[in-house]
């Protein structure tokens, strides 16, 4: 993961979810914005970028993009980041909201065969505070320092870095994973890059029901990660979510737990795995500081 | 959203899975018109479960019997539920039946193929009957073969199965779905294989790029109260509980991070939305904004809520205006809140008194402007109160949902 702020960064459209101040606030943090990709409007300038047709001028203009940031509507969300890839760009960050999960299906089969690391969908970026905005973060809720925040909420991850920020305590790199159905990159990829961080003393893991990715963060974390760990999950009171015949059956015929992405399952491998585990937000720079002293 | 049988039948004789001889009945007298041969089967199209245990479904072998039966099924609800469409359907002398089905597992972010020898099994014992088989890589009819051997299929039915389910993956794969079933699966005495019943359901996120599922889409919600599109659409973008803190948040585990608040504070939450995405009931594309004004009317509309619970925090689209949505509301100016939601005719949507009392978490500088402006509302005691902290808001929503600040 190129996190520096000389890696050259492309928007692929401009939708809701972004808009002129997520673009200036993204350069006055210094991340080196090259170029915007919106079909129709090649040679305009949108938001104070050059306007490219296709992703492929953009690269033969102006070289090797590390990373596109794409904002299309949810139905050409593949479309973009299959263009991207095409032209050899190996980090996708993908804003939108509400991609249809087939074509989710779709990308990921293609981003693993070409070894590409797909953040996202519906996930409003990274921000290394003090150093570089990659996609919507509110930059307002950051401050340099060591808690490394890897999320799967957008809003949760915010919620979580403005409490942290209003305890002293500053945060090193901060991603949400996106809270689409189907996501790219995983709780593990995230938890080993934090790991590996040298300005990174401890994370937050942000959870919610869903899937099984904080049990493999459990787990994972017991096997390999150093640094002290603290989560939180939302929505242990929330009714089941209406999936096929409830919760459990896919699960069950697959042979999984019938527990299986309930928030209680994810309490009880958190549990397992000795990471202490928030109540409320406001509850997380406590248990953090017990931790780091 | 699900489709009736019907619907699903259609889908499935244009792509080549076979169906009986069927026909639409809109009205019992269409019974003497009847095209397919006797003897038929009557059934219900509701979206319920269980439709043959409560009488949905009755056989007949004379038009006059048809007639009284089709009368009957007419007018029995099932679940809360009459149906608008009767099928009725050619018999089948079956043989043997089989479960079939194509399922999206997000958790391995693959569709997987599902077979089972028996049909309507008893899904707490599945694990042992069913067997599965992830579609990894692109796919290809070999996954459908590799099922149907797993099921213990052999010669020509291995054949026509697997093919059946290739079909399915096609199917479901052209539109969409995250879910299509066959239950049951017919083999008749010559192996010949038959889709006696078939489910479908649409991921929500794709049907507006399907012209004929946006056509449904939009009738389901004309004809159903808001209440009722719920349950058919199985899953709303949001949580349903029957308390009464309306909950608008911007995000999923906000929304939620928001309810579990609440209810550790003793609060009961009602309805959650999320108005990150476009509710199904939006048929035209929507703005964040638009999506607020509707979460507040559904909030508003919504008898059992008395406090409405606003959280936002960071980047929302369009500031500006949601602030002025918020003051619309606040000022009573139910005029001018366009009812994009379903019903008007409703007993329950007319209130222009009295709206809720609104608590609204709005934090980071962002909103800084928004406050001080919402501060200025001159509005009557407890219906609009501004917080930053969340903890503060949700214990304003939870003393103002009290018995004694009841304000409806």
């Amino acid at each position: 993961m190129n996190l520096t702020p000389d890696s050259k960064v492309l928007i692929q459209g401009f939708c809701e979810f972004i808009s002129g101040t997520h673009v200036a606030q993204m350069k006055a943090y210094g991340t080196n914005l090259v170029a915007g990709v919106n079909p129709g409007c090649g040679g305009q300038e949108l938001h104070g970028l050059p306007v490219f047709d296709l992703v492929e001028e953009v690269i033969e203009q102006l070289g090797v993009i590390d990373t596109t940031i794409i904002c299309v509507d949810p139905y050409d969300v593949l479309d973009a980041a299959l263009e991207a890839i095409a032209s050899n760009i190996r980090q996708i960050i993908i804003i939108t909201a509400g991609v249809p999960p087939l074509d989710m299906v779709q990308l990921l089969r293609k981003a693993e065969a070409c070894e590409t690391l797909v953040i996202g969908p519906n996930s409003p970026g990274i921000i290394v505070p003090g150093k570089i905005l990659l996609g919507t973060q509110p930059s307002e809720f950051y401050t340099p320092g060591a808690v490394g925040i890897v999320s799967r909420s957008s809003t949760l991850t915010y919620e979580v870095a403005y409490e942290l920020t209003k305890a002293g305590l500053g945060q090193s790199i901060s991603v949400s994973i996106g809270s689409d159905a189907i996501v790219g990159s995983s709780f593990l990829q995230w938890l080993q890059i934090l790991d590996e961080d040298d300005t990174t003393e401890a994370i937050v893991l942000v959870g919610q029901p869903g899937g099984g990715s904080e049990e493999a963060a459990a787990r994972y974390i017991t096997e390999a990660i150093d640094k002290p760990v603290i989560a939180y999950i939302a929505g242990r009171l929330a009714p089941p979510g209406k999936t096929w015949r409830q919760t459990g059956t896919l699960a069950t015929v697959i042979g999984r737990d019938p527990n299986f992405g309930t928030a209680q399952s994810k309490l009880a491998a958190l549990k397992e795995a000795e990471v202490p585990v928030a109540e409320r937000p406001s509850q997380i720079p406590e248990l953090l500081r017990k931790e780091i002293r | 959203m699900d489709l009736l049988e019907y619907q699903v039948k259609e889908w499935f004789g244009k792509i080549g899975i076979p169906v009986l001889p069927s026909q639409r009945i809109d009205h019992p007298t269409d019974l003497k018109r009847l095209k397919i041969r006797f003897p038929i089967v009557l059934k219900s199209q509701v979206h319920g479960a269980e439709r043959a245990k409560a009488g949905g479904v009755r056989f007949a072998e004379t038009t006059i019997d048809a007639i009284a039966a089709a009368q009957n099924i007419f007018n029995l609800p099932i679940w809360g539920e009459l149906p608008e469409v009767v099928l009725a359907e050619s018999q089948y002398d079956a043989n043997q039946e089989f479960y079939l089905a194509v399922v999206l597992d997000t958790a391995v972010c693959r569709p997987v193929l599902l077979g089972s020898k028996e049909a309507n099994i008893d899904w707490e014992s599945a694990g042992e009957k069913m067997h599965h088989v992830v579609v990894e890589q692109e796919f290809s009819p070999f996954y459908a073969r590799r099922l149907a051997l797993k099921m213990g299929l052999q010669g020509t039915l291995m054949q026509s199965v697997s093919c059946v389910v290739q079909k399915m993956y096609h199917l479901f794969v052209q539109k969409d779905l995250d879910l299509v079933e066959i239950n049951p699966l017919a083999v008749s005495a010559t192996g010949q294989v038959m889709a006696l019943n078939g489910k479908v359901r649409v991921n929500e996120r794709s049907i507006k790029r399907h012209p004929d599922l946006t056509e449904m889409a939009a009738k389901i919600i004309s004809r159903h109260p808001s209440t009722e599109i719920d349950g058919i659409s199985g899953d709303w973008d949001g949580v349903k509980m029957h308390g009464k803190i309306g909950i608008l948040g911007n995000g999923t585990g906000s929304v939620m991070a928001t309810l579990d608040l609440v209810a550790n504070a003793g609060g009961n939450p009602g309805l959650c939305l999320n108005l990150r995405h476009a509710f199904l009931t939006d048929t035209k594309p929507t703005t964040f904004c638009d999506r607020l004004e509707t979460g507040l009317k559904i909030l508003e509309d919504d008898s059992s809520i008395q406090v409405i619970l606003i959280n936002f925090l960071g980047s929302i689209p369009q500031t500006e205006e949601v602030v002025e949505v918020i003051a619309r509301v606040v000022q009573q100016d139910n005029s001018e809140l366009n009812s994009q939601v379903v019903h008007s005719n409703g007993s329950k949507s007319r209130r222009e008194q009295n709206f809720s009392p609104l608590v609204v978490r709005l934090a980071g500088s962002e909103f800084d402007a928004a406050r001080k402006y919402l501060a200025t509302l001159k509005t009557h005691t407890n219906a609009l109160l501004v917080v930053e902290n969340l903890d503060e808001a949700v214990a304003a929503a939870v003393r103002l949902a009290k018995p004694t600040a009841k304000k409806k």
